[in-house]
């Protein structure tokens, strides 16, 4: 099928973690590059979309935050139900943003994809003199959990671009995987489509 | 941090509407959100959509759990006196704390009990199960010792209101997660210490023909997500029509029903309804065939042929389908699984559903139906994201003890949460199962008869076992209703591979179980006990495990069958129908007698057309440049997304929001997006 399509891949990245922790800022960060100040919920934007050349390849990240849903752990199933890819957040100087990561993962676990990639994100390392998790706690978290880790700082954009490229190499490197496994693959599950894409084949 | 002290800061800008979560309140709220109104969604449950929700399997026995914990100690409606917080000059009227919209619930596991010990671990240590000698035993309670492995809601709502204690490290409390292995997935010794680690298979290394063992369902329950409410979305249907009308679409992803199906005289057939289907049909001989084309090609446009059903107008459908020179056959397959009509139907509208199912033919396949990935579940929770995209607050574990109501207005001023906070709004917006019976003027409630049956194999084996179907019983005695049951296979998320999971649903004349029972012994093997062996030869599914309920149909209420203040608003259902129709009816209309000036749900800006000017320099403002979507094609490459709305371009922007998204006609235009100040 001839495609018009800009990219080579589009990879649907969603970032889950406490309120307050810069999820939103890592993402205005690196779409926009900026930080935003001052708190605030952006209203009417669901996702934001960022095209980036990897390897000669152009790889549309589309990357969805929580629309505030997370603030009384009120996030929906089907938010996490086509992502390719979850960044999980905490905030460096924040023990208790730290402390909830196994009750995120639980939930990752249940709705998300079997083969989401999982990256765990320290925000906030602008703070440092503030800091409440030291970067080994961290770091034994995030491979006993077979996660990728990184620091990050939304506000210096320390990490931001790095993290997201990280994140899209992998994914492009899981694609390609896959590819070569699927070969004689059984009818996939989830292959549904959204309801504009659905063909239109007609029968009368 | 507590969740209470926010909502204060919350509850006092939620000038509008408190909610609860079912369809219809779901769309409502997000309706309101999306024009500018302030939406505070609170809900009880510690799950979205209410009686619309769907549920893995082990959280779906948590839930069986609760429920049978609620019956037997039936916790009664308790007056705490708010008194403290309510002022002069107000009542108070509480709410029921006691939901009683489900009854007759009954659960049958005839799956086998044993161990699953001889369970062959394939050699792949990616897409392996390494067996989990816990899950068999493992109780299906909340309770469970691991809440890291447990998939209750129950679990969920105590985790987040108590937060793990100061001294448990996040890495103690994880050991023994199922994790993902994202990379390397060989290594990890360290989680074999107390049990081996699971790996999430890539994709289903089930062996189909082996047995399924109650402890694999157990095991594989997060594969499932069963619906209470059962219903498939026609194709040109209201609820269609609103998800690409609002962008809500972009939530969720669908599938097409495949094939219609219908039960007579205990054998399952496939009914043909487009065209393609009628003339490729070898159940039919060629005057059939004729004749069915005859008569659906006159339903189409049956409209301009008022003589033919002259002297119908006050007879039942059935009655006009009789003289209309059809075989027997025909006339079954068009009463009960095309114009899906019950007996009593009058002709023209037996004519209309036939022609609405005509005309949803073809749209996204050859039946007129859909049904979202993950199931229904799925479509309250892609408004209620659609409702928080534009500011709406959501809260669930947290309701709403009583009203508070402006003894001179008449009308509901605020109401007092369950932490006895109170919140004010102008609307107060609630599901009937909350209203209590003293605010009713009508007491008697019809019910819906309902199961769930976890299966082996499909009702109707074809050359592919990934279909979707939707299967009429038409009922044995005359004035009964007929039966229908959706029959989903595991690539609609729903189930586990190499099982089928099919709802059975019918307006009730008695309990489910009487109502149902006979229709699943008819379509299934159902076994004595529990891991018998089917019958040598037995063509029919084996029911593994089997769940009636009865749900409260509301359907039929209206403001008159409540005493409540006037801008107390009830939302009512779901009804029994196959359609999701009435539900999203009542939410427009709901919506435009709450603010009649405003577009019901337009199209939220589409962030795919709102693409980062990468040459911008970073640091510079947010600039955005709208590129021009008419060009694009999905992303599927399959062609232009004809039904996509686009975007609007005038702002029907929240009136009260200073920012945001406000693109010009212009698609060279740049749109500023800024943060709104709280």
């Amino acid at each position: 099928i001839a495609t018009m399509e800009d990219y080579d891949y589009l990879f649907k990245i969603v970032l889950v973690g406490n309120a307050g922790v810069g999820k939103t800022c890592l993402v205005r960060r690196f779409t926009q590059g900026l930080f935003p100040p001052g708190q605030g919920a952006t209203i009417g934007v669901d996702f934001m979309i960022k095209t980036v050349e990897i390897k000669g390849m152009k790889v549309k990240l589309q990357i969805w935050d929580t629309a505030g849903q997370e603030r009384f752990r009120s996030i929906t199933q089907s938010y996490y139900r086509s992502a390719n890819a979850l960044i999980l957040t905490y905030d460096i100087t924040c023990e208790d943003s730290f402390r909830c990561l196994p009750e995120w993962l639980r939930e990752i676990e249940q709705y998300a994809n079997n083969q989401v990639v999982t990256i765990l994100v320290g925000n906030k390392t602008d703070l440092a003199e503030r800091r409440e998790v030291p970067v080994r706690r961290a770091e034994e978290f995030a491979e006993a959990q077979s996660m990728l880790y990184l620091e990050t700082s939304a506000k210096e954009s320390d990490n931001v671009e790095k993290l997201f490229l990280d994140l899209a190499c992998e994914l492009i490197r899981e694609a390609q995987q896959n590819t070569l496994d699927n070969t004689d693959r059984a009818p996939v599950p989830g292959e549904g489509k959204p309801i504009s894409y659905l063909s239109c084949c007609s029968v009368n | 941090i507590s969740a209470v002290e926010d909502l204060t800061v919350a509850g006092d800008n939620a000038r509008r509407l408190g909610s609860f979560a079912g369809l219809t309140e779901s769309v409502l709220a997000a309706a309101c959100s999306r024009v500018g109104q302030k939406v505070l969604h609170l809900d009880r449950r510690n799950y979205y959509a209410g009686n619309w929700a769907s549920f893995t399997f082990n959280s779906l026995l948590s839930w069986i759990q609760e429920y049978k914990a609620q019956q037997e100690m039936p916790s009664t409606e308790s007056d705490q006196a708010w008194v403290g917080k309510i002022e002069e000059g107000e009542d108070m009227l509480p709410l029921s704390s006691v939901d009683s919209s489900i009854i007759n619930l009954e659960v049958f596991s005839y799956a086998s009990e044993e161990s699953e010990d001889e369970e062959v671990v394939t050699p792949s240590v990616a897409n392996s199960f390494p067996k989990d000698s816990e899950a068999a035993n493992e109780e299906p309670s909340g309770s469970s010792v691991e809440p890291q492995h447990s998939d209750s809601p129950g679990d969920r709502t105590q985790g987040a209101a108590e937060p793990p204690k100061q001294e448990t490290e996040p890495s103690e409390a994880c050991k023994n997660r199922q994790m993902p292995e994202t990379q390397q997935s060989n290594q990890s010794e360290e989680s074999d210490k107390q049990e081996q680690p699971i790996t999430r298979p890539a994709e289903a290394p089930i062996e189909l023909n082996k047995r399924i063992t109650y402890a694999k369902l157990l095991k594989e329950g997060r594969r499932f997500n069963i619906d209470l409410v059962s219903k498939l979305l026609y194709s040109r249907g209201s609820l269609v029509d609103l998800l690409i009308k609002s962008n809500v679409s972009r939530y969720a992803e669908f599938k097409n029903v495949n094939r219609i199906l219908i039960c007579r005289d205990g054998r399952v057939k496939q009914v043909p309804c487009s065209r393609a289907d009628v003339f490729g049909s070898k159940q039919l001989n060629v005057v059939e065939k004729r004749m069915l084309m005859k008569f659906l090609t006159f339903c189409l446009d049956f409209e301009q042929h008022p003589e033919e059903f002259q002297g119908f107008s006050e007879k039942p459908f059935w009655e006009f389908l009789k003289s209309q020179k059809l075989t027997e056959n025909l006339q079954h397959f068009v009463l009960h699984s095309i114009s899906m009509a019950d007996q009593e139907i009058l002709t023209e509208e037996g004519l209309k559903a036939t022609q609405h199912f005509l005309q949803c033919l073809g749209r996204y396949g050859n039946t007129p139906f859909l049904f979202p990935l993950y199931g229904l579940g799925e479509i309250p929770q892609c408004f209620c994201r659609m409702c928080a995209v534009f500011g709406g607050i959501y809260c669930l574990r947290h309701s709403v003890q009583c009203l508070v109501v402006d003894k001179e207005s008449g009308k509901c001023k605020a109401v007092i949460d369950t932490h006895g906070q109170r919140i004010s709004c102008n609307h107060f917006v609630v599901e009937d199962s909350y209203i209590r019976e003293e605010q009713r003027t009508k007491t008697s409630h019809r019910q819906i008869s309902r199961a769930v049956v976890i299966t082996d194999r499909s009702v109707l084996s074809y050359e592919s076992d990934q279909q979707i179907s939707l299967v009429t019983v038409p009922p044995l005695e005359f004035s009964s209703p007929a039966v229908r049951a959706v029959e989903l296979s595991s690539s609609s998320m729903t189930c586990m591979p190499g099982t089928y999971l099919v709802h059975l649903t019918c307006p009730a004349s008695g309990s489910a179980r009487e109502d149902l029972a006979p229709v699943i012994s008819n379509l299934f093997h159902v076994p004595n006990s529990s891991g018998e062996e089917p019958m040598q030869g037995t063509e029919k599914p084996l029911a593994l495990w089997v769940m009636y309920f009865n749900m409260r149909d509301t359907s039929g209420l209206d403001s008159s069958c409540y005493s409540l203040p006037s801008n107390v608003h009830v939302c009512t259902g779901p009804d029994a129908s196959l359609g999701c129709d009435y539900s999203i009816k009542l939410a427009e209309s709901m919506f435009n007698q709450l603010l009649p000036d405003e577009e019901f749900c337009p199209p939220a800006p589409n962030p795919e057309d709102i693409i980062y000017d990468g040459d911008g320099a970073p640091g510079e403002g947010a600039s955005f440049e709208e590129t021009n979507h008419a060009e694009r094609s999905g992303p599927e490459g399959e062609g232009q997304p004809q039904e996509n709305g686009q975007p609007s371009s005038e702002s029907s922007e929240p009136a009260e929001s200073t920012d945001s998204v406000a693109p010009e006609t212009n698609t060279e235009s740049k749109v500023q997006i800024s943060p709104t100040e709280e």
